[in-house]
């Protein structure tokens, strides 16, 4: 079938990492060919615009079918995927989310884009914990400027300290904040903490082949104008649009191949349709599977050459496993009750948000834990669905007075904070079991630390403290951080099973993202991440593989490689 | 338009959604929907046994097959949602059963019409007999509830709720559909069983059309430009709000 396209790279997996190194090196002229585990998918016929939840079943409700509920993109996928289970260690609870379509989980993230700062990046310098990034923010900051052009990012230069500044011109407006996030704001900025807008891969102005937002139809649907950023309305048909690229979907790899020399030179693919085994040859591969599928990968590669599985020399593909922690606490805000209804969808998630704000107490030893969070906010006059909020009683008339009375008086305070990679955390090939395909599955090891607990502790009283300023009361005590810290993998933000490093002793790639032990082998997802921020990873992951493909392209170039 | 005819004999839930029915349930809950402590009992001593059953409670103890049809999948049509994607169970009974109870918790207003009026039940019906974890122990509490209610009924009346004037309804109504610290110990269960179906029940109205335009939704609307944001009138209620709490933006 590519007789007739002599590709120089192949990528696998066509997520957030793929398409953007796909993208970057089509750009660049170089042929490209994508695999792609998942079906094929077009959000321009395929999005549910305007479908209402009455028009679904159970009311658009969620189940393990469409776990984030009936019109969630995600295709074939969720926190089960059919015929490919993953195991977890004794006493580990790790929940994976994978998505199998093309496009990966970039057709429904929630499109939260945030810069990681200098200070996110040399954390190990700071207060010894964790690994430090091989680079400088300095380094990354003109490759953030480029990706937030390209990916179309909403927001405003902040000033914060946790925020670094996007260059001039950058940004696109943000959508003015709605009432329950200025009754936020203004709550939190008595408490000496800012509210400030959302950073948000959602176009405010038309761009490309893609539309501005009309400000209705929930992002996580996907959107098929265009305006949130998903790589199967932006990048992929820009990269088709060269002729550098092909694409291959249902197309499971399998592992990637050497030669007798344990030399690089091609990967075997299931295709699923037929579920014959394909051998295809390869000069350069970039791994872009999503983290823990890119190190699955690796560690089923093994050889003669590299017997504990491809590029893990170091033994550490695999390890370092970090997600976000996740907690949350949301109260009834009587001062919001029968409030005036207006439309209150917007881009339909946050406009405004608390960023970590405690920067300096940290630096003066008044907080007990090391790294940052923030809050994502949950109110607002939402469309209907499966549920009511609110205690009701009774019935008839007094019933819907209740319910109205309830309608747009919640806030919800998410957190969403930095972890730190720590040695229970890690993930391994667990040979008793296979998937459909025969390839063996990964298994996950898990157990938050004393760190990640302390900062949701933290995070539990100062949601309290925000809410309580609202007007909230509160007749239960918090939960203690066991109970309400979420379960690893529950965020979605895994990262760090190849880290990137100054070594090739204590990491699995270069700061390019070049495995250490395969020069013709790169990792271009969120596996090269040596730490992990609150803020969610997937801008960083695409600056990384804009950065990063294009130094590839260069070496392609220049004939290095 | 789908509502409860009323007849001689009691009432009927009439649906205006054609449904692929299947009648199971009735032989699955005579059954089983037989009150315990009232088996074997002398007919004479009825009226006793039941002023004090009414005092230690009853609960229907029901054991029902488990759905086992498949749901939607993975890769369900988007575009256009099935509109029956697995067989409805209610029995015609319990059907209208739940028809009567969600037009007492969402009755007729004016121009607004009630719950039945938008297909409730069947959405309830669609919920019930779905076969994931959720709606399955839903499905137990709230076909238990329904049982009970009937089982009062006949206790309290010696007639199904169906046949019930409105009057002696609410007196049921009354007991069990205020789920609080003072609940009286007998009616806890139904009352936390009755708040489940409550909550179904209006979210479902709140799903029609005519039950979101009642809440006051007003977005799903493509806007030209940019958002406006809050209204004049919105940001004077905040303002007024902000004042209140000692705020200031
Ligand atoms: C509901 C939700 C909300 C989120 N919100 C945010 C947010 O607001 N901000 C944020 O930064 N992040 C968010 N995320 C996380 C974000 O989606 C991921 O970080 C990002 O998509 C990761 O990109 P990726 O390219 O590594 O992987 P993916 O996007 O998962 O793409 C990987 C692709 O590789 C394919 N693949 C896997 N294995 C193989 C194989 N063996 N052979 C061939 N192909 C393979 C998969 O099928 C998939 O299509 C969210 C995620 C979810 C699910
Ligand atoms: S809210 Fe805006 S960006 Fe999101 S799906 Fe709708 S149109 Fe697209």
């Amino acid at each position: 079938m590519m007789k007739d396209f002599d590709y120089q790279v192949v990528v696998v997996g066509s997520g957030a990492g793929g398409a953007m190194a796909a993208y970057t090196l089509a750009k660049a002229g170089h042929k490209v060919l994508m695999l792609e585990a998942g079906r094929d998918y077009d959000p321009k016929t395929e999005t549910p615009m305007f479908k209402t939840n009455g028009q679904a079943p159970l009311m658009g409700a969620g189940n393990v079918d469409k776990d984030f509920g009936f019109y969630d993109a995600t295709v074939d996928g969720g926190w089960t995927v059919p015929n490919e289970p993953y195991t977890t260690g004794k006493d580990s609870d790790f929940l994976w989310w994978r998505a199998r379509m093309l496009g990966g989980r970039t057709n429904h993230w929630g499109r939260y884009s945030l810069r990681f700062s200098e200070h996110d990046f040399k954390g190990k310098s700071r207060d010894g914990l964790g690994a430090d990034w091989p680079f400088e923010y300095q380094e990354l900051a003109p490759w953030y400027d480029k990706t937030e052009a390209l990916v179309g990012i909403c927001g405003t230069n902040t000033g914060l300290d946790d925020m670094p500044d996007s260059a001039e011109g950058v940004l696109q407006p943000p959508p003015k904040p709605r009432v329950p996030e200025l009754l936020v704001a203004a709550a939190a900025k008595k408490l000496g903490i800012p509210a400030v807008p959302m950073h948000r891969a959602v176009l405010t102005r038309p761009k490309d082949d893609r539309q501005a937002c009309f400000y209705a139809t929930p992002c996580g649907h996907g959107c098929s104008i265009g305006a949130a950023f998903q790589t199967t309305t932006s990048l992929i048909p820009m990269a088709l649009a060269t002729g550098n690229l092909k694409i291959i979907t249902d197309a499971m790899v399998r592992k990637v191949d050497v030669d007798s020399k344990g030399k690089v030179n091609g990967l075997t693919y299931v295709d699923k349709k037929t579920s014959q085994d394909i051998k295809i040859p390869a000069k350069v591969v970039i791994l872009a599977a999503s983290a823990c599928e890119s190190a699955r990968l690796l560690l089923n590669s093994k050889s003669e050459h590299h017997p504990n599985g491809l590029a893990n020399s170091s033994m550490q593909v695999g390890r370092n496993i970090m997600d976000s922690t996740g907690t949350g606490l949301g109260a009834h805000i009587p001062a919001l009750e029968g409030r005036p209804i207006y439309n209150e969808d917007g881009h339909t998630a946050n406009h405004l948000f608390i960023p970590w704000w405690g920067h300096k107490s940290q630096t003066k030893g008044e907080l007990d834990f090391p790294r940052g969070y923030h809050f994502e906010l949950g109110t607002g006059f939402r469309a209907p669905g499966a549920g009511v909020s609110g205690d009701l009683q009774g019935y008839g008339k007094s019933l819907k007075e209740q319910a109205k009375k309830h309608y747009g008086a919640g806030v919800y305070l998410a957190l969403r904070g930095e972890m730190l990679p720590n040695e229970h955390c890690y993930m391994e090939i667990d040979e008793a079991v296979r998937d459909k395909w025969g390839i063996p599955v990964a298994k996950f090891h898990w157990k938050w630390s004393e760190h990640e607990l302390k900062q949701v502790e933290h995070g539990l009283k100062t949601a309290k403290a925000i809410l309580e300023t609202m007007g909230a009361t509160f007749t239960e005590p918090l939960p203690s951080a066991e109970q309400a810290i979420l379960k690893g993998g529950q965020i979605i933000h895994e990262v760090g099973s190849t880290r990137m490093g100054e070594s090739p002793k204590e990491s699995v790639t270069n700061q390019y993202g070049q495995t250490w032990d395969c020069d013709n082998v790169f990792v271009m997802d969120a596996g090269v991440f040596a730490s992990n921020p609150h803020k969610n990873c997937t801008l960083t992951i695409m600056t990384l593989a804009m950065r990063n493909a294009t130094w590839l392209a260069e070496q392609l170039t220049n004939g290095e490689l | 338009m789908a509502k409860v005819i009323k007849n001689d004999k009691g009432a009927l839930y009439q649906s205006t959604i054609s449904r692929r029915e299947s009648l199971k349930w009735l032989g699955v809950l005579s059954a089983s929907a037989l009150l315990p402590s009232l088996v074997g009992c002398d007919v004479n001593d009825k009226a006793v046994d039941v002023a004090k059953e009414a005092i230690k409670g009853h609960w229907p103890d029901l054991s029902l097959p488990p759905i086992s049809v498949k749901g939607y999948g993975k890769d369900p049509d988007m575009i256009i949602p099935p509109s029956s994607p697995w067989p409805k169970t209610l029995s015609a009974e319990h059907l209208t059963l739940v028809a009567i109870l969600a037009d007492i918790l969402v009755p007729r207003d004016g121009d607004v019409p009630s719950a039945t009026e938008v297909n409730v039940p069947d959405v309830i019906d669609e919920w019930v007999s779905a076969p994931y974890k959720r709606q399955q122990d839903d499905r137990l509490t709230i076909l238990s509830m329904l049982v009970w209610i009937d089982d009062e009924s006949t206790l309290r009346f010696a007639k199904g709720f169906a046949g019930l004037s409105s009057v002696e309804q609410l007196m049921i109504m009354d007991d069990v559909a205020y789920h609080t610290d003072e609940t009286p110990a007998q009616y806890k269960r139904v009352a936390a069983a009755f708040s489940r179906f409550r909550k179904l029940a209006l979210a479902a109205f709140f799903c029609s059309p005519e039950g979101t335009k009642d809440l006051g939704y007003v977005g799903n609307v493509p806007i030209a430009g940019d958002y406006p944001g809050p209204t004049d009138e919105a940001m004077e209620h905040l303002n007024k709000a902000l004042a209140n709490l000692g705020l200031a933006l």
